[in-house]
């Protein structure tokens, strides 16, 4: 909303600075967005007086003057211009002053003598056409004072954020209401005498409503007689200042009351409407399916039965409450005009607006809510400006259907409640001061004040909404600060949401730094990853996606870690450790919301730490990314554990594997398919994993028993098995591990190798591999003896070579 | 025989002293010993045969050749010890680094910004006494609108402004208006569903990931990070959402920080109020950086509006309480001058390794 201070201030008095005026709508809850002081242009013209006029000494056609600014000497000034004497009042532009034609006054040596300015024509003000000479001014012009502010050219235009609740603010009066009651000061409506003559309205014009809950009131009131034509100065001025664009007079007043009053206004040309048996009848209903309407802006308009229109015989004429239609517009022919004033349906208003893509300063204000009490005022206003502007005259009567009236609201606002909800402690005579300055009638004196609330402020509903309005006015920042005094209360992190953080904890100290990536994604990424989705689900689907890349939710966060390092390849960055803890999601046919699923998803790219001094940097790969997986197993205390080998379309074959913990499938981890790597744009093997946290945080242990630390020395072994290469490590190891009951203490494979494909010597059998373990024996009651230790030691070799077919490398 | 035996020994002495003093490390000194003072040695060899003498020279010689020992085995400890430190010496000399190369790091990784700054909050309203409350990120049109207080026709609901999601009970026909489903746009769903669920008092922190239809520019984002608070108990005021926020600014950006409510709307509060917190830069005189305003918007707030009462059955009469939401990002950029919201999502190692 466009605020003119010099309009408000006719209102209400405003006897404030601006910045202080704007500080107390700020805190009263009228945002003020911008503030723009209007005839700035012209800065540095100010009224001047000339005290002396010579002949120029070197040119005949111009004269060199002395001119009164009234500040410091008098400027000496060379003009060209013949139609003033000494004494004269004229708009002088002093140096630095930027003219409307974009000209800026410069010092400037004219025929040998200095001019220290320009003194003006009303066309190098932009004030008119007439360049034939000086502007000379009424000798009362004050001297000294800039010319705008002498002419009235400059104001003060507030941009003011009007909230929703607020529609009475969406004009001038209201906006002046509300001024008046911040600051204290008394709200002057404005006043109008209307005259009438000629035959009544009724003659001519009969309104019916055929949908009352689209329409609570619709008046209709005629001018006859009016001659069309520019508006005058004043009005111009106000409508420009309050956004809109001069038309006609007949429009511009229009405009001007909606601005005024808040009350959106139509002006029909009274001949273009069906007359039957002589009257218009102005019909208000739905719209019919398949009726067209061309609009004010030319377009014409496909409508439908959630639509509201202003019809006459023929058929729609106007589409309510957003929109005239062209065929029957003011234009310069008309003589008779139809005034309408109406109320209408907030939500049919906002559905049709959109539904057309058609906003107006009228959508606008009936989609907030316009007092159906406003209709008759307004158009009373209205009707006596076109007759004063357009010379034309007013038929008696208004034709007012008010199906619907609207009737005013009564609150008891209970004082004692509301200083317990607010933390003040307001007394109810002060309670009761605040509500009246906001127009609301207010009896009682006790703790319960009966409040009857204005039509202008539907949104004051329930007791709760007049406390709002009094820690408004009263001042939010005088309302004392306390903490709630609750005593049945614990703070704290749940179970869940403390593995949750510990979860991200174990990534960072693994070196993974945390990624938010966007829920977004392309299903045809989707397709190209292979992710396996259930038999019966689908990927959750957006009706309304910002684009083709972004139209589905993710199933996996490798998609976007893919990205990610994709990005920091791009920018030079090769070495990518990211996690991320996020939710995925898919569907299936009869659910409302899909499953969503929380996972920790990781990608390792390039190598842990870029070149150092101390070592070469080892790309990564499967076992770094397993070794996470590790990492935030032990500290979880999530046991038994394993990977079992397994395909995914987006691993590389035989370097894939399923995450097993306690024998469910948890996730999958593995380096990403080069097929994959290459639609990403990425380059090198790119190791990952997504686990699913729920899964995880269920196998997490709980409390932690104590182990004895070992009081006797243990025996290390070291031994070799070679077996096939498609024996598992995991099975050895198992195989040890059952064997080596009770003594074997801990057992660790310290060596994996395999003869290279180019080996000139092989040091194995075909086929095999050598698997290199070290087995630590120990007793808990005693220090084992070698040969003791000894014969375990070969017994459990030979079961470990018989059960896995391996043999002792020697 | 005697003279013999002892200008033997004095000469084994000094020869041995000469050796021991010329020893040039360990090594040659072990050697020194081992010849004279060894099994086989020199003097061991001269000892041994003290026996064969007579009985009286014995305790003269007896004790010259303790002398000797003596000295020789002093000496060669004195010189050892001498070579010892001489060795340590040059082991250090040796072993001296360039302190000031990098040290060898096990590269740590870093928290998201957002969600430092979210667990961060997270901590503050923990020791208010709140617990951490989660919630769906698709939602019913219900939870996010409906049972806010949001008229059906309320902007926010528009599809220009809302993700809508294809309902798959096929209850609506594919027009985004008519799905119930959607991407929420605020976590205050999630507080609608703590109070079906749980009786007052209630003291929860929401903190989640919220969409809305924007184009990801420098200050817009379509998906970004809202916490919200729910406090619902008898007795809460206004003045209990006035002093747990400037606790909260307090604590978050610092304890000389002014805060300011500003009265605004919300369809789910009432009162509702904008809370300014004071520039940093000027304190709230207004300057560059806070666009001349003094005053930099971090919250919305307000008491809850019986009507949200009323949807999920909790007397207005009895209880009352205070919400608040706050978005993330918008910390992150006002707290650490990040210039441009979409570096929160390109994973740039360089971005993530800042914080």
């Amino acid at each position: 909303m466009r605020v003119s201070l010099k309009w408000l201030k006719e209102l209400v008095d405003v006897d404030l600075p601006v910045e202080q005026l704007c500080d107390r709508l700020d805190m009263t809850g009228t945002k003020v967005e911008q503030v723009i002081k209007t005839g700035a242009a012209l800065e540095g013209v100010i009224v001047g007086q000339v005290l002396t006029k010579e002949q120029h000494p070197n040119a005949d056609k111009l004269s060199y003057c002395q001119v009164d600014v009234g500040a410091g000497e008098p400027l000496k000034i060379v003009c060209g211009a013949t139609n003033f004497a000494p004494g004269d009042k004229v708009p002088v532009a002093t140096v630095g002053a930027t003219l409307p034609g974009g000209v800026t006054i410069k010092r400037a040596k004219l025929r040998g003598l200095e001019s220290e300015g320009m003194m003006c024509s009303a066309s190098e003000l932009g004030a008119g056409a007439d360049a034939s000479g000086l502007l000379v001014l009424p000798p009362d012009a004050p001297v000294g004072l800039s010319y705008a502010e002498y002419a009235g050219l400059s104001d003060t235009i507030l941009e003011l954020e009007v909230t929703p609740n607020r529609p009475d603010c969406l004009s001038m009066v209201g906006v002046a209401r509300e001024v008046g009651a911040v600051l204290g000061r008394e709200f002057r409506a404005p006043k109008w005498a209307l005259e009438t003559s000629g035959a009544p309205v009724e003659r001519d014009v009969a309104v019916t409503i055929e949908d009352p809950d689209l329409c609570p009131r619709y008046t209709a009131r005629l001018i006859r007689g009016v001659r069309i034509g520019p508006s005058p100065e004043w009005l111009v001025e106000r409508i420009v200042a309050a956004g809109a664009r001069p038309i006609n007079n007949v429009v511009d007043v229009t405009n001007y009351v909606l601005f005024e009053l808040g009350q959106p206004l139509h002006a029909f040309d009274l001949a273009t409407l069906a007359r039957r048996e002589g009257v218009v009848e102005v019909v208000v209903r739905r719209a019919r399916e398949g009726e067209t309407l061309t609009t004010l802006d030319g377009q014409e308009r496909r409508l439908s039965p959630d639509m509201l229109v202003i019809a006459d015989a023929s058929g729609p004429v106007a589409l309510a409450g957003v929109m005239g239609g062209e065929a029957t517009e003011v234009s310069e022919t008309t003589v008779d005009v139809l005034l309408e004033s109406a109320c209408f349906d907030r939500a049919c208003i906002s559905k049709t607006s959109r539904a057309l893509g058609l906003i107006s300063e009228s959508s606008l204000r009936f989609e907030r809510g316009v007092d159906p009490e406003l209709a008759a005022l307004a158009s009373e206003r209205a009707a006596q400006l076109i007759a004063e502007l357009g010379g034309g005259e007013v038929a008696p009567g208004i034709v007012d259907m008010y199906p619907r009236p609207a009737t005013p609201r009564v609150l008891t606002v209970r004082v004692g409640r509301m200083n317990a909800f607010l933390g003040t402690s307001l007394a109810s005579d002060e309670t009761a001061a605040i509500l009246r300055r906001l127009g609301i009638a207010v009896e009682g004196t006790g703790d319960a004040l009966t409040c009857t609330v204005p039509t202008f402020r539907p949104d004051l509903e329930r007791e709760v909404d007049l406390y709002e309005e009094v820690v408004r006015i009263w001042g939010m920042e005088r309302v004392p600060s306390t903490l709630p005094g609750g005593r049945e209360r614990v703070g704290g992190l749940d179970a869940v949401q403390r593995i949750h953080r510990r979860i991200g904890a174990v990534m960072r100290a693994c070196g993974l730094n945390e990624h938010i990536g966007l829920v977004f994604e392309d299903p045809r990424r989707v397709e190209l990853c292979g992710f396996e989705l259930g038999p019966d689900e689908t990927l959750v689907e957006l009706i309304n996606p910002m684009s083709s890349e972004q139209s589905h939710l993710r199933v996996s966060t490798l998609t976007g870690l893919l990205d990610a390092v994709s990005h920091n390849q791009r920018h030079g960055v090769t070495d990518v450790h990211l996690y991320e803890m996020g939710r995925v999601f898919r569907t299936s046919a009869g659910r409302k919301l899909p499953k969503e699923r929380l996972v920790l998803g990781a990608a390792l790219a390039g190598s842990w730490d870029r070149q150092q001094w101390y070592e070469r940097p080892r790309p990564l790969d499967f076992f770094d990314a397993k070794g996470v997986v590790q990492s935030l197993f032990d500290d979880l205390g999530i046991e038994p554990w394993r990977l079992d080998a397994a395909e995914h379309a987006w691993l590389q074959p035989g370097r894939a594997a399923d995450v097993v913990v306690r024998g469910e499938v948890v996730g999958w981890i593995g380096e990403v398919a080069p097929r994959l790597l290459e639609a990403f744009d990425v380059a090198g093997a790119v190791a990952a994993f997504e686990l699913d946290v729920k899964s995880i945080v269920r196998a997490a242990g709980g409390v932690r028993r104590y182990d004895e630390i070992p009081r006797f020395p243990a025996v290390k072994l070291d031994v070799a098995f070679v077996v096939s290469r498609d024996v598992p490590a995991e099975r050895v190891l198992a195989a040890i591990r059952a064997h080596g009951k009770p003594l074997l203490a801990d057992v660790r494979l310290f060596d994996v190798y395999v003869d290279p494909d180019d080996a000139v010597e092989r040091r194995l059998p075909e086929g095999t591999k050598s698997l290199a373990f070290s087995l630590e024996y120990r007793a808990a009651d005693r220090t084992l003896a070698d040969d003791e230790v000894r014969a375990v030691h070969e017994r459990v070799l030979a079961k470990v070579c018989s059960e896995v077919g391996a043999t002792l490398r020697g | 025989m005697r003279m013999e035996i002892t200008e033997r020994l004095v000469d084994l002495r000094d020869e041995a002293l000469s050796k021991v003093a010329s020893a040039k490390d360990l090594e040659e000194l072990e050697s020194v010993r081992v010849a004279y003072l060894g099994k086989k040695g020199a003097l061991t060899a001269v000892l041994r045969g003290l026996g064969e003498l007579p009985a009286q020279q014995r305790p003269a010689v007896g004790r010259i050749s303790n002398e000797v020992r003596e000295a020789l085995e002093s000496a060669l400890a004195e010189r050892k010890q001498a070579l010892e430190r001489e060795a340590l010496e040059r082991r250090i000399a040796r072993e001296a680094v360039d302190v000031t190369l990098p040290g060898r790091q096990r590269v740590l990784g870093h928290q998201h910004i957002i969600h430092q700054i979210v667990d961060e909050i997270v901590d503050v309203f923990v020791g208010l006494g709140y617990r951490i409350a989660e919630g769906p990120e698709v939602e019913l049109d219900y939870y996010n609108f409906t049972a806010l207080n949001h008229p059906p026709e309320h902007p926010a609901r528009a599809a220009t402004d809302t993700f809508y999601v294809r309902d798959m009970t096929g209850a609506s026909s594919p027009d985004a208006f008519d799905s119930e489903v959607l991407l929420r746009t605020h976590t205050s769903p999630v507080q609608v569903r703590v109070m079906e669920k749980q009786r007052p008092p209630i003291y929860v922190l929401a903190p989640g990931k919220v969409f809305r239809r924007d184009v990801a520019d420098p200050s817009h984002l379509p998906q970004f990070t809202q916490i919200e608070g729910l406090v619902v108990d008898e007795g809460i005021t206004f003045g209990d959402l006035k002093g747990t926020l400037e606790r909260f600014v307090h604590e978050i950006f610092g304890p000389d920080r002014r805060v300011r409510l500003r009265p605004h709307f919300f369809p789910f509060t009432e009162p509702s109020a904008e809370v300014d917190v004071s520039c940093a830069m000027c304190g709230g005189e207004g300057c560059r950086s806070c666009g001349g305003e003094g005053w930099l918007e971090v919250l919305g707030c307000g008491m809850v509006d019986p009507n949200v009462f009323r949807y999920v059955g909790i007397d207005p009469e009895r209880y009352s309480g205070f919400a608040f939401g706050m978005g993330a990002e918008r910390i992150a950029a006002l707290k650490h001058g990040i210039p441009d919201l979409r570096l929160l999502i390109e994973g740039d190692m360089r971005f993530l390794r800042q914080f």
